[in-house]
Parts: structure tokens; sequence; C-alpha cells
């Protein structure tokens, strides 16, 4: 560690790219006005750009180790690339998915774009930071996009509602997070990662209260972005009331950036308290998975399943995460997998919804397999791999996570998971019996939403990829398993 | 007697608790928002009291990133409930009551 201001390009050239493709949006948008092919091409560039510094800073943390830069600010090691290549997938496959909301929206259409690029270089700064205050600024980037991006159809009152929600309770864990790190800073004397390991190892707290608030309120924090139970009541709200297009990314999104924030912390910074932290986020994985697993089985609109669901999955990663640095593979395969099929799910709710709609009930997914096989078929293979049947990534995601958290002597929490898992299959099976088994209703007028369904352009590319690498990956998880366990735990 | 730090610490934990605890129980919209910048400026003080104590900048450095994103959010929280209160003339969140379950 240096006192110089080691500057890298390197370390941060993704989200330089990221910002400067927003910068670029805007800047044509404004003198411009161009139509949305222009759009595509630049936001292709920009996230291939990103992509292929990414794997410069791959080639280089393999090659010669994971280094710090700007003041030990950000730190990138194998953790925080594979993080950010997620991030990168995620928002590559969400922005396809919003693409109809973003030529629909017009001018708008671009700042959507801009807000996206952000909040996946937010999230990206979270991933790599090594200073908690560092990965407060990467949080509220990303989250503060969110918020705007869960609002962007202001004209429907849903939409309000949904932004007004997130941004109300997602500002409160915002500050439940930077309380947490004060109070890290008040128990140890630093904010960053290291220094604060650092610090444990060296010295024996007598008092070790002020410092245990702090870690607790930093769990808190991000449990709420992650949406586990009990922190999770905006999440089904904000789904349901967001254009359809833009869900998948902020669901997914915000999950892999607050898992990454969380494993860093917890991880790097308390490794000493892992007796304490394991413990409370067992409890919290308890209550996520009963909670989203109870509440997902009353639900009448798909966005709202999704979201329970979600929250259950929440429970399921952090069973992975109770077993530290010996879970991380596992915890890292099941986010690989669970965000695209995440968005998947999301990308047949906006080709069956339209793009900028707010709500999705149930009804309108009836006889779905008449009107579009495809659409059907590949929501039945989503759902079966969220409810973790063999043959799909689900699967494989779920078995590590469990087996790593059994092998942590979390048999409870295992037994608890496994249980719930069983119960999940009911309300994903609802949705496909309603798509198999019932007959559309009746059409009012020909040319309505009862007329037949077929995805198009970028959407249907979306489908074919997030399908492929959930069958791939629950067929032949061997080498991503590989390459997650020789890269983790850092 | 004196006033050490622990006297700010606890100043902060209760003002941040105040915060809290006005985000869940006032209804109107600004003033949730107004008992979020009170936790967040119980963070601030926070900051700069184990800062001095530990003569340390890094707890002075810590209050300006919070104040910088104290102020972003200002920018998109106000945007937002303009924008509910020009579509329902209301700014209290039990009117927002379309989403249930």
């Amino acid at each position: 560690m240096s006192d110089l201001v080691n500057v890298s390009y390197l370390a941060v050239g993704p989200e330089i790219l990221l910002t400067l493709g927003a910068v670029l949006v805007l800047m044509i948008d404004v003198f411009r006005q161009p139509s949305a092919r222009v759009h595509a091409w630049i936001v292709a560039a920009t996230i291939l750009a990103a992509t292929v510094v990414t794997w410069f800073q791959w080639d280089r943390v393999t090659g010669e180790g994971p280094f710090l830069a700007f003041s030990d600010m950000v730190v990138i090691d194998e953790y925080g690339v594979i993080a950010s290549f997620i991030l990168l997938l995620v928002g590559a496959l969400g922005l396809a998915v919003a693409w109809g909301m973003v030529e629909r929206l017009g001018r708008r259409g671009a700042e959507g774009i801009v807000l996206v690029f952000m909040a996946i270089a937010g999230f990206q700064f979270m991933a790599v930071s090594a200073n908690l205050v560092m990965m407060f600024m990467g949080l509220e980037i990303a989250s503060i996009s969110l918020y705007v991006l869960a609002g962007i159809t202001r004209e429907r009152p849903e939409a309000d509602e949904a932004a007004l929600k997130y941004f109300l309770l997602g500002s409160f864990a915002s500050a439940v997070f930077i309380y947490g790190v004060a109070l890290a800073f008040a128990g140890t004397g630093g904010v960053s990662v290291y220094d604060i390991g650092a610090f444990l190892r060296g010295s024996v707290l007598l008092k070790p209260g002020v410092l245990l608030i702090g870690m607790a309120l930093l769990i808190t924090g991000l449990a709420f972005k992650l949406s586990a139970a009990p922190f999770h009541v905006w999440a089904p709200d904000t789904y349901q009331g967001s254009p359809a297009g833009i869900v998948g990314f902020m669901a997914a999104g915000a999950k892999v950036g607050a898992f990454a924030g969380l494993g860093r912390i917890v991880i790097t910074a308390f490794p000493l308290y892992e007796a304490e932290w394991a413990v409370g986020l067992a409890i919290l994985a308890t209550i996520s998975i009963a909670t989203g697993t109870l509440l997902a089985i009353a639900q009448s609109d798909i966005r709202r399943l999704l979201a329970y669901s979600g929250v259950a999955h929440a429970g399921f990663i952090l069973t992975g995460l109770t077993a530290g640095e010996a879970g991380m593979p596992a915890v890292w395969f099941y986010l690989a997998v669970y965000t695209v099929q995440l968005i998947g799910a999301f990308a047949v709710v906006a080709a069956v919804a339209g793009p900028t709609a707010a709500g999705s009930p149930m009804s309108d997914y009836e006889g779905l397999s008449r009107r579009s096989p495809f659409l059907a078929a590949v929501l039945a293979l989503f759902m079966l791999a969220m409810s973790g049947v063999p043959l799909t990534a689900g699967f494989v995601g779920k078995f590590g996570a469990f087996a790593v958290a059994w092998r942590a002597d979390f048999e409870w929490l295992v037994i608890v998971a496994l249980v719930a898992s069983v119960a999940g299959f009911f309300f994903y099976l609802r949705v496909i019996v309603l798509m198999y088994m019932r007959e559309p209703a009746v059409a009012e007028a020909p040319g309505t939403m009862r007329a037949r369904l077929e995805p198009v352009g970028a959407l249907r590319w979306v489908l074919i990829i997030s399908t492929a690498i959930t069958l791939a990956f629950g067929i032949y998880p061997t080498p991503l398993l590989d390459l997650l366990s020789t890269a983790l735990p850092f | 007697m004196t006033v050490t730090v622990d006297w700010y610490l606890i100043l902060a934990a209760v003002l941040f608790v105040i915060g809290a605890a006005g985000l869940l129980v006032r209804r109107n919209a600004i003033v949730m928002f107004m008992s979020i910048e009170l936790m967040l400026n119980a963070v601030n003080l926070t900051f700069v009291s184990v800062g001095r104590e530990l003569r340390d900048l890094t707890g002075q450095f810590a209050v300006f990133f919070v104040l910088v994103v104290a102020a972003a959010e200002v920018v998109v929280g106000l945007a937002i409930i303009v924008s509910i209160f020009r579509t329902r003339a209301t700014a209290s969140v039990d009117e927002l009551s379309e989403m249930k379950g």
C-alpha cells in the first residue's frame, strides 16, 4: 500500500468508457436528435469497449495479481473483474430488453440509455472499491440512476408511485449504510476495507459494540438494495409500477452490485467477526426465504410474483454467503445464472405487456402457449430454472449454495431452504399451468392484447441468449464452476 | 465538566434515530425526505467528531462525499415529489396506493 495517488486508467477503464458513452449519447441527442439506430450503435460500441477493457483487467490480474489504484480507493482483483463482467452482461441484455421502451419514449429514451450506463458504472465501482466511502459513492451513483429509471414514464401514476417508494426506502437504506461506514470509522479509525481488517487483526477490541453495530448497519443497508426480507417492501411495488422494459435490469443489476459490495465488506473487512455476521446473514436468509416463498403464492401480478421470488432468491444467495470465503464460487455462479434468468423472465413480461406498461396481471398469461409458443416455452424454462429443476442452471446454483452452507455447519438453514424450494414449485408451476392449460381470454376486437404475440428484434435475441445460458450451464456447468473456484476466493 | 467526543457521537446517534423514526411515522413525502436528510447529517457529525478525535482528515473528506450525495438525492427526490404533486395534488404517501398485494 502506498500513499501516492497511483493513477491507473486501466483500473477504472470500464467506468470511464461507460461515462463517455453516456456523455456522447446526451450530446448527440442535444445537437442532432438522431434515430434510434445511431443510439444502438453507440450503445453497442460502448459496452463492447468496456468489455474489452475489463478483459485487459482480467489479463493483468491473472498474470501479475491484483493491484490497487487511486490512493487505494479501487482494487482490481478477480472478484471485482468477474462482477464487472456479469454487470456488463446484465447491462447489455437489460438495454436490449429496454430497447422498445427507448424507441417509444423518443428523446427521453436517450436519457434512459444514459441512466443505464451510469447504473452499470456505479455498480462496477461498488464491486471494485476498496474503500467504504468509495463503495457508498458507487451505490449512490447506481441507486439514483435507478430511481429515475423507475419513474421514466412519469405521466403514468404507477411509475411515479414506484419511483417515490423506491426513492424513499432506497435513500433510507443509503443513509443506514453510510452511518455504518461512520461507525466502522469510529471503531477502527479507517474506512478502507484493508485498513479495517488489518486494525482488527492487530488489536484486541475491549468494547467492540460500536463496530458491531456499524457492521450490522452496513449489512442492513445492502440488504435493502438486494431486497432481502424484512427490507424488501419496496420491491413488489417498484417492479409493478416501473416500465416493463427496464425492470429486469433494475432487479438484476441491484442484486449483483449489492452482493459484490456485501461480499467484499464481510470477507475483507470483518473476517475476524465471521461467527457474528454468518449468523446474522443466516437469519436474514431464513426470513427472506420464508417471506418470499409465502408471499409469492398469493400474488396476482407476475411482476409481484417475480419480486417475491427475488426476495426468496436473495435468501438462497445469502445462504451461500454464510460460508464466507469458501462460499464465494457458489454465490457468484448463482448470481451469474440467476440474473440472466431474471432478465429473461422480465423480457417475456416486456414482450407480453409492451415495453412501457405498468403492471402485468396473471390473466394476460392465460393460454399464452396458443398466442406465442416461443414466449410460453421460454418463460416456462425460466420458471423451472428459478424453482431449481435439474438440467437448468438454477439447479446447479442452488445445489452449490446449499452445499457450501451445509459444510459451514448451517444445516438448519439448508433444511429451511430445501423445504422452501419445494414449496416454491407451487407458484412457479402455477404460471406454467396458466400458460399451457387455460384457453386465452376471448378477444374483444381483432388486434388487441389477445392477438398472436411474437417478440421482435433485440428482445428475441435476449430470450435466445438467456435460454442458451440457462440450459448450457445447467447441463454442463463445469467450465464456469472451475473458473470461479480458481479465481475466487480472493 | 468537559465535552468529550462521546457526547457528539451520542448526539449523532440520537439525531439518526429521530430521522429514522420520522421516516417511519410521518406520512408527508417532503417530511419523510427531510428525515432522511437529518439521518445524513447525523452521519456527517459522526464523521467530523471521530475525524477530529483521531486527528485524521478521512472524517472530513467523507463528509464532502456525503454532502454531494445528499445534494444529488435532493434533485432527484424533489423532482419525483413534484411530478407526483402535479398528477395527484397531494404529497401524502397514504394516497399512493395504486399498487398493493
